[in-house]
């Protein structure tokens, strides 16, 4: 059979990066075709090629045969191809009835024909197993709601393709369960199915193939039946997993820096931790298991309402990110556009930046010449590669940012350092060179607070392994533990939900 | 990944289902009873009194109505005072007290200021100029060619034209009934039509919405085309009213400003996607029954610009004073 | 609401310095034009005068440079201008001994309005623009509804020689307006402000990224704040001058606001934050002084120069925001 969709060598570069490279994929009339990949493997920017977000810079996109050119999303909806995308693109304050037919609205006589539209959107969403009101405010729905009406937005097209983005992210078992079932339902409808995922046992349910992306490239194409899980987590992992991670600390770490007893806010319960000089602690859990929250408060950002704080065995109050630094906090956001770098300043002024906050207001810019030669010293340090550190700093790579705002807070010499995500969308070898230093930074006698969702790195860095769940610490693992293990702490060990996400 | 739900949608309980536009015309109706008391002048109270009140709501109500459609889909228009401005003096000047000008003065008049608002569009929509910067100039350049081209009172509308200000219908003045048609219309269009619902989606999410298939630009484009001729009707009215228009009749109405904070006040987002006519109508009679209780009080004129800067201020801060990020 | 610019994508370094050159390059070029037109004016004294006629401007922009730079708009400066001219007129009363004292409270004065502006902005989060629109209203009310409308009292010699005495045989220079030193001592107070401190170095970065800033540990909002005080202050200045050799009226004010940021966009600022320098503020003042200058001498209307800064700042923002679409 020949297949419905067909792209041949789609490349698509961004400024420095490409972020796809002569990538092949096809997919058929009545299959489901996983796509898998870490993040940043070039999964959703194929998409977005696909569904005419992205223009490819080479390649070829066929559909039945015909090549075809999208200069809009509506081009690619029209052609038949419909998205459930990963970013929600639902409008908050309409309706669910007004959001899944945004764009494809029934008229009667000119006029909305808005019954019409709550009763197609009902029995769309009964489809789904659903029973949201079509009449709520998308902003009052939860997230796993608000997934529901974005795929049944998907599914109001009759799709010859449908592009489903990691949909189960959000959703419970129930409504995940509801899905699989319906995604077999349109198969046998003869729809092809494009879907992202890296939740292994819902891929080795539904996959007819498999694809892996690694780095913008095609690893390679399989049936079901001649792919296997390990097969699948090392090709989209690659070969360097084993050497990519430094030695652990050789001695025992020292004095704590860090005590929290009994610790909250609005996102955080009863938080009890300690991090001692020498060590890194790593912080794991689910996208809302408050770990971005700890982060946020042990920086003041999102501060705690109760409990304690000791920072070098003396009671601190981190009400502000001001505080916290004074406290000798340092903090590597995990949004490096948003949270980290100002994007037109120099990679030298971006280094300084703490050091200004911090100093008096009119006191002279760079502190004179030495914290000029300080500040060069330590981006060359971190090997900050820039023609020239008078450079803006938003003509650097991805790693270069992350370690130009490294090289920041080697300025002020913090006792403990918060890491949020410090790899994320970072090349192979910056990430590399980032774990370096965040383990000669912790052998110096600082300790590292390092809040990730990247398993594999939580468990090959990390000296000692914390794990929330639902605001709170659920438990405690030595480095090196199993990402299962990691994995059932992180869902709260709950019969059938661990099991669904085990790997 | 989750919409941006904002506070109040998600604590929302008790008095705050109350809908936004029913809270802020109860507050109008109490501000004005409660003057028109205190003052002593309950005769204010009356048929002839409301009627008093609503023909002041008519050209900022005009204005405002235009201002929702540029707002909802995302953008602003700050160069309605210049239009308003432009298109009563251009209204006079083509006249010059001939009714059989009538028509073509205003035909004039509409073909300028859908010139008008399809320049902002494509400088907001297509060029990706931030509306404020771009509205401000091209309310700037209008401004500039008007107040260098007419530096006196140059001619007179029509005296029969001049009437369709003063006339009643009914017993209602055709001025009131004039907005109260446009509100319709533009109630209409957003509630009942499928490009309503699009200005909703671009405004709401645009990237959503050209996911969606949507034209965002052609959307955006639209919008501050309707701003622009509805500043052009309140523009005519004006001129109608007055006999003439002066160069500065809009900068002097504060038109740019008040119609902002009157979409604001009445619920509507400044980011887009939400709100809607009925607000902007208990906007702008909130600020009309605010002046007519200046009027009552005798507040001096001057002094009335401190109170209407200090509102404009007020208004849009107990909107905005919720959000959590940065505004510069 | 979202007034963000699409992020400008980084050119290098040079690039601002390019600014700073075109904004020269366009001053030498105007005041060519102008010196072949009326050859005197390459006369020192002349030029001298051209100086002092442009100081205000130039302090003006300056100061709102630093809001610029902070990623707002300060639109009251005009309004505080005219407070200035007429409060001071009123307070002064003519009698010279109360020069010092009345200057020590017009500054007050600034700062109070400078610190209402950037506490509205930073706490109540309405928007610059806006905020700013409504103190103009707010100050520029307050100060017709002080004088009735009709400014009285006069200003001594001793207030008005700030602006307009000249020093004569003043050795290197000749003549030497106290304007000018005035000029010359603010530009430069106002670069080590920008250029020198690490206050600078933080508002360029709340300008740019607000919130990598405040994690960075700068404090945004007195950041901000200041930026709007500096900009009040400067505005007082320019004031004192402007009533020293205009005298007093109640338009003293009217539009310095919008020249003072096409002053800025023309030095090669970037609208909403990030980018700009004292230097290229100064010759953007200087290049927007010439054209009106020279706009004179043609005899064009001077109500021309709206629609002139209404068409600069379309181009400045236009070709920032198509730099940035042909770099990606």
């Amino acid at each position: 059979m020949s297949p419905v969709l067909e792209m041949r060598s789609i490349s698509k570069a961004f400024t420095a990066v490409k972020a796809l490279d002569q990538v092949d994929f096809d997919c058929r009339a009545g299959e489901v075709h996983v796509i898998c990949g870490e993040n940043g493997a070039g999964k959703s920017t194929l998409m977005k090629v696909l569904g005419g977000s992205y223009r490819p810079d080479e390649g070829e996109i066929r559909l039945d045969g015909a090549p075809v050119r999208f200069q809009h999303p509506r081009e690619a909806r029209a052609a038949g191809i419909s998205i459930v995308h990963q970013e929600l693109s639902l409008l908050p304050f309409r309706s669910v009835a007004e959001n899944i037919f945004t764009g494809m609205e029934p008229t009667r006589w000119g006029l909305l024909d808005r019954r019409q539209m709550d009763e197609r959107a009902r029995a769309l969403l009964q489809r789904l197993g659903s029973s949201i009101p079509t009449g709520a405010q998308v902003a009052d729905l939860s997230i796993a709601e608000q997934q529901l009406v974005e795929i049944a937005k998907a599914m109001l097209l009759d799709a010859k393709v449908l592009v489903m983005d990691e949909p189960t992210a959000a959703l419970d078992d129930r409504d995940a369960h509801a899905l699989l079932r319906l995604i077999s339902r349109m198969k046998a409808e003869g729809v092809a199915i494009i879907y992202i995922s890296h939740r292994m046992p819902e891929v080795m349910a539904i996959a007819d193939r498999i694809t892996v992306l690694k780095d913008g490239r095609l690893v390679w194409t399989r049936d079901r039946q001649d792919a296997t899980v390990n097969a699948i987590v090392t090709a989209m992992v690659g070969r360097e997993l084993q050497d990519f991670y430094p030695a652990r600390a050789a001695t025992e770490p020292g004095q704590s820096v860090l005590q929290i007893r009994g610790a909250g806010n609005r996102h955080l319960r009863d938080i009890d931790m300690v991090a001692r000089a020498g060590e890194i602690v790593g912080i794991a859990g689910l996208e809302d298991s408050g770990k971005g929250a700890l982060a946020q408060a042990l920086f003041g950002d999102q501060p705690f309402t109760q409990g304690e704080v000791e920072i070098g065995g003396k009671p601190v109050v981190l009400h502000s990110p001001r505080q916290a630094i004074a406290a000798g906090v340092g903090y590597l956001p995990g949004d490096r556009k948003r949270e980290g770098i100002v994007p037109r300043q120099s990679v030298r002024d971006n280094a300084l930046l703490t050091l200004q906050a911090m100093a008096a207001v009119l006191s002279l810019p760079n502190a004179g010449v030495r914290s000029v030669a300080e500040a060069d010293r330590n981006l060359r340090t971190m090997d900050v590669r820039a023609g020239d550190f008078g450079q803006e700093i938003a003509t650097l790579s991805g790693g270069n940012q992350q370690k130009a705002i490294i090289a920041r807070w080697l300025m002020q010499n913090p006792d403990l350092f918060v890491f949020v995500e410090p790899t994320r969308g970072i090349d192979v070898a910056a990430k590399a060179a980032i774990y370096e230093t965040m383990r000669a930074l912790a052998n110096e006698g600082r300790a590292i607070v390092m809040i990730s969702s990247d398993l594999p790195e939580i468990v090959g860095v990390s000296d000692r392994i914390l794990v929330m769940h639902q605001g709170r610490i659920a438990g405690e693992l030595p480095g090196g533990a199993e990402e299962g293990a990691v994995m059932q702490l992180a869902l709260g060990v709950t019969g059938n939900a661990a099991e669904r996400e085990m790997v | 990944m989750s919409v941006n739900a904002t506070p109040v949608a998600m604590t929302r309980r008790g008095f705050r289902d109350v809908p936004v536009p029913v809270v802020v015309i109860a507050l109008a109706a109490l501000i004005y009873v409660t003057a028109a008391i205190v003052t002593g002048q309950a005769n204010q109270i009356s048929a002839a009194g409301l009627t008093g009140l609503l023909q002041r709501t008519v050209a900022l109500g005009l204005v405002g109505l235009g201002q929702t459609f540029a707002i909802l889909v995302g953008s602003i228009d700050l160069s309605v005072a210049a239009l308003i401005s432009t298109v009563a003096v251009l209204a006079s000047y083509l006249m010059q007290g001939d009714p059989s000008m009538i028509v073509p003065a205003i035909a004039a008049c509409v073909a300028l200021s859908l010139g008008v608002g399809a320049i902002n569009g494509v400088l907001v929509a297509y060029w990706g100029i931030n509306p404020l910067i771009a509205t401000l100039s091209t309310g700037l350049i209008l401004q500039g060619l008007l107040s260098a081209s007419f530096t006196f009172l140059s001619g007179s509308v029509a005296p029969s034209f001049q009437a369709l200000a003063y006339q009643n219908l009914l017993g209602v003045p055709l001025p009131v009934l004039l907005l109260a048609v446009f509100a319709l219309a533009a109630w209409f269009v957003l509630a009942k039509t499928r490009f309503g619902a699009h200005l909703y989606a671009a405004g709401g999410n645009p990237d959503g919405a050209k996911l969606a298939g949507l034209r965002v630009q052609r959307l955006v484009l639209g919008a501050h085309v309707i701003a622009s001729f509805a500043a052009c009707v309140a523009g005519l009215y004006l001129a109608a009213r007055l006999q003439s228009g002066t160069p500065w009749i809009g900068r002097d109405g504060i038109y740019d400003l008040e119609s902002i904070a009157i979409v604001v006040i009445g619920g509507t987002l400044l980011s887009g996607g939400k709100g809607g006519v009925l607000g902007t109508i208990a906007g702008v009679l909130l600020f009309a029954s605010l002046d007519a209780s200046f009027n009552m009080f005798g507040v001096d004129a001057f002094l009335k610009q401190v109170l209407r800067g200090a509102i404009v201020i007020a208004a849009v801060s107990v909107y905005a004073v919720r959000n959590r990020g940065h505004v510069a | 609401m979202t007034v963000l610019l699409n992020a400008v994508r980084p050119t290098r370094r040079r690039t601002a310095w390019l600014s700073v050159n075109l904004a020269l390059v366009i001053f030498v070029v105007l005041y060519g034009v102008i010196a072949i037109l009326q050859p005197n004016y390459l006369d020192a004294a002349l030029f001298m005068n051209f100086l002092r006629r442009a100081a205000p401007l130039i302090i003006l922009a300056c100061g709102q440079l630093f809001v610029i730079l902070s990623g707002g708009f300060d639109l009251s400066m005009g309004a505080v201008v005219t407070l200035v001219v007429l409060a001071a007129s009123m307070l002064i009363g003519g009698d010279p001994d109360m020069t010092w004292t009345v200057i020590a409270i017009l500054y007050a004065m600034g700062l109070a309005v400078g610190l209402a502006n950037g506490l509205i902005v930073s706490f109540l989060k309405v928007p610059s623009i806006i905020a700013t629109l409504g103190t103009m209203l707010l100050v520029n009310g307050l100060a017709l509804a002080w004088s009735g409308g009709a400014p009285r009292g006069d200003l001594p010699d001793n207030f008005r020689n700030l602006g307009r005495l000249v020093l004569k045989d003043v050795p290197l220079v000749g003549s030497l307006p106290i304007a000018v030193v005035i000029l010359v001592v603010v530009t430069l107070l106002a670069w080590w402000g920008l250029h020198a401190t690490a206050y600078g170095k933080r508002l360029l970065a709340v300008g740019d990224n607000p919130r990598a800033a405040e994690l960075a540990g700068v404090p945004v909002k007195p950041t901000r704040i200041s930026a709007f005080v500096v900009s009040a202050l400067s505005a007082v200045t320019a004031g004192i001058l402007i009533g020293g050799f205009s005298g007093v009226s109640v338009n003293a004010g009217r539009g310095l606001e919008l020249q003072a940021i096409a002053a800025c966009v023309i030095g090669g600022a970037q609208l909403l934050g990030g980018r700009g320098t004292i230097v290229g503020a100064l010759f953007g003042a200087l290049s927007l002084f010439a054209l009106f200058t020279l706009l004179n001498l043609l005899g064009l209307p001077q109500a021309l120069r709206d629609s002139l800064q209404g068409l600069i700042l379309i181009a400045a923002v236009g070709v920032t925001v198509l730099r940035y679409r042909r770099s990606t």
